[in-house]
């Protein structure tokens, strides 16, 4: 039972994580459900495993990114049976501002656009630069981008740095 | 950028909304997962091979010429080892452990399996034309004992044939463009890494 409680309370305190990345790697909203349901099936299947000699984060940021790969890989699903009632995946576009809805006004349409253009941009660029920035958007030192992503920490930061004149030269434009 | 994620960051962590019921529903799998789709495809063309490759085996006796003979066993061959090839690197791919790598080795075993996948896909996509050239004569022969090799050429339906070889032509053709720019995508993936 503890480690079904575990998980459960692990994966709570990171939904947003699951969220942010199912947005970047997903191409519409059904493949964003189809992504998150397979995030936390493999994080599930791989709980086990976690020994805990990284972070939680670090080891879910991995599953997590190396599940959406792996998504990108296979053939598109067709009619697909969906169990679990994704409700909550709407409710969290709509406040970050994927799609509108009128009780949620009140956060600035503006904002929303930005949001809106911000994901737009980071979906424009390849696998690699992706994870890259999503995991600097997010906060993450390089030395834990470098543990996550397997490149060294001097290639992190090259490869950031031109990551961020591609994102600029693409919104400049 | 990082200032409008922070913000949206904050406004995501504070909408919680999975319920402990929605999560363990997620770990059920219960819908039907894409790749086992695919799988399951390959696995029924591999079985429709496999019967037919039987079939072929056990009617070889009415194989009476050396050239019939060569086509039947071309037939088997082909028919026996490209499904297998075929479900041993699909099940490659969806046997990778997703938790044991970080995002470059996953990154670099999904792009070398895929490769390896489009390979096969191609080689099969070769091969088809010829597989249909050897297997009619010895159809010919297994279903009506009439080797068309030696019987009348006007009997022969070649307006079938025809029609049939330029679609598989074409067919052939088209797919072999789709398969070069996927792999053109995987090669960049890889090439990319290696910077």
């Amino acid at each position: 039972m503890q480690p079904k409680q575990d998980f459960i309370q692990t994966i709570k305190e990171n939904e947003g994580i699951i969220y942010k990345i199912t947005r970047v790697y997903a191409k519409d909203r059904e493949d964003q459900r189809d992504l998150y349901q397979e995030i936390v099936y493999q994080l599930w299947k791989s709980f086990d495993t976690f020994k805990g000699q990284s972070k939680i984060s670090t080891w879910m940021y991995r599953v997590a990114l190396n599940t959406s790969i792996a998504h990108l890989n296979r053939e598109k699903r067709k009619g697909q049976m969906v169990s679990a009632d994704f409700e909550f995946l709407d409710h969290l576009n709509a406040a970050t501002g994927k799609i509108q809805e009128p009780e949620l006004e009140a956060v600035g349409a503006d904002w929303q656009a930005q949001i809106d253009l911000l994901y737009a941009h980071i979906q424009q660029l390849n696998l690699i630069e992706k994870g890259l920035i999503l995991l600097f958007l997010e906060g993450k030192p390089y030395d834990e981008i470098a543990a996550i992503t397997g490149f060294s920490v001097s290639n992190v930061g090259t490869r950031l740095s031109r990551i961020k004149l591609k994102l600029k030269k693409n919104i400049q434009n | 950028m990082k200032i409008l994620w922070e913000e949206m960051s904050v406004k995501v962590s504070k909408q919680q909304q999975l319920t402990d019921q929605l999560i363990m529903e997620m770990t059920q799998q219960k819908y039907s997962n894409k790749f086992s789709k695919l799988f399951m495809y390959e696995a029924s063309g591999a079985v429709v091979c496999y019967i037919m490759a039987i079939f072929m085996l056990v009617n070889m006796g009415k194989l009476d010429t050396w050239y019939l003979l060569t086509c039947g066993i071309l037939c088997v061959a082909f028919l026996a080892i490209l499904p297998f090839l075929t479900l041993r690197s699909l099940n490659r791919m969806k046997g990778l452990q997703i938790a044991n790598y970080n995002y470059k080795e996953t990154l670099v075993r999904f792009a070398k399996s895929k490769k390896k996948v489009l390979l096969l896909q191609r080689l099969v996509l070769y091969i088809s034309p010829l597989f249909f050239l050897i297997v009619i004569p010895v159809m010919g022969k297994m279903f009506n004992n009439k080797d068309l090799f030696q019987s009348d050429a006007s009997a022969f339906p070649w307006v079938f044939v025809g029609v049939f070889f330029v679609f598989i032509i074409l067919f052939s053709r088209w797919g072999y463009g789709c398969y070069q720019s996927m792999t053109n995508s995987a090669e960049n993936v890889l090439k990319e890494l290696d910077e």
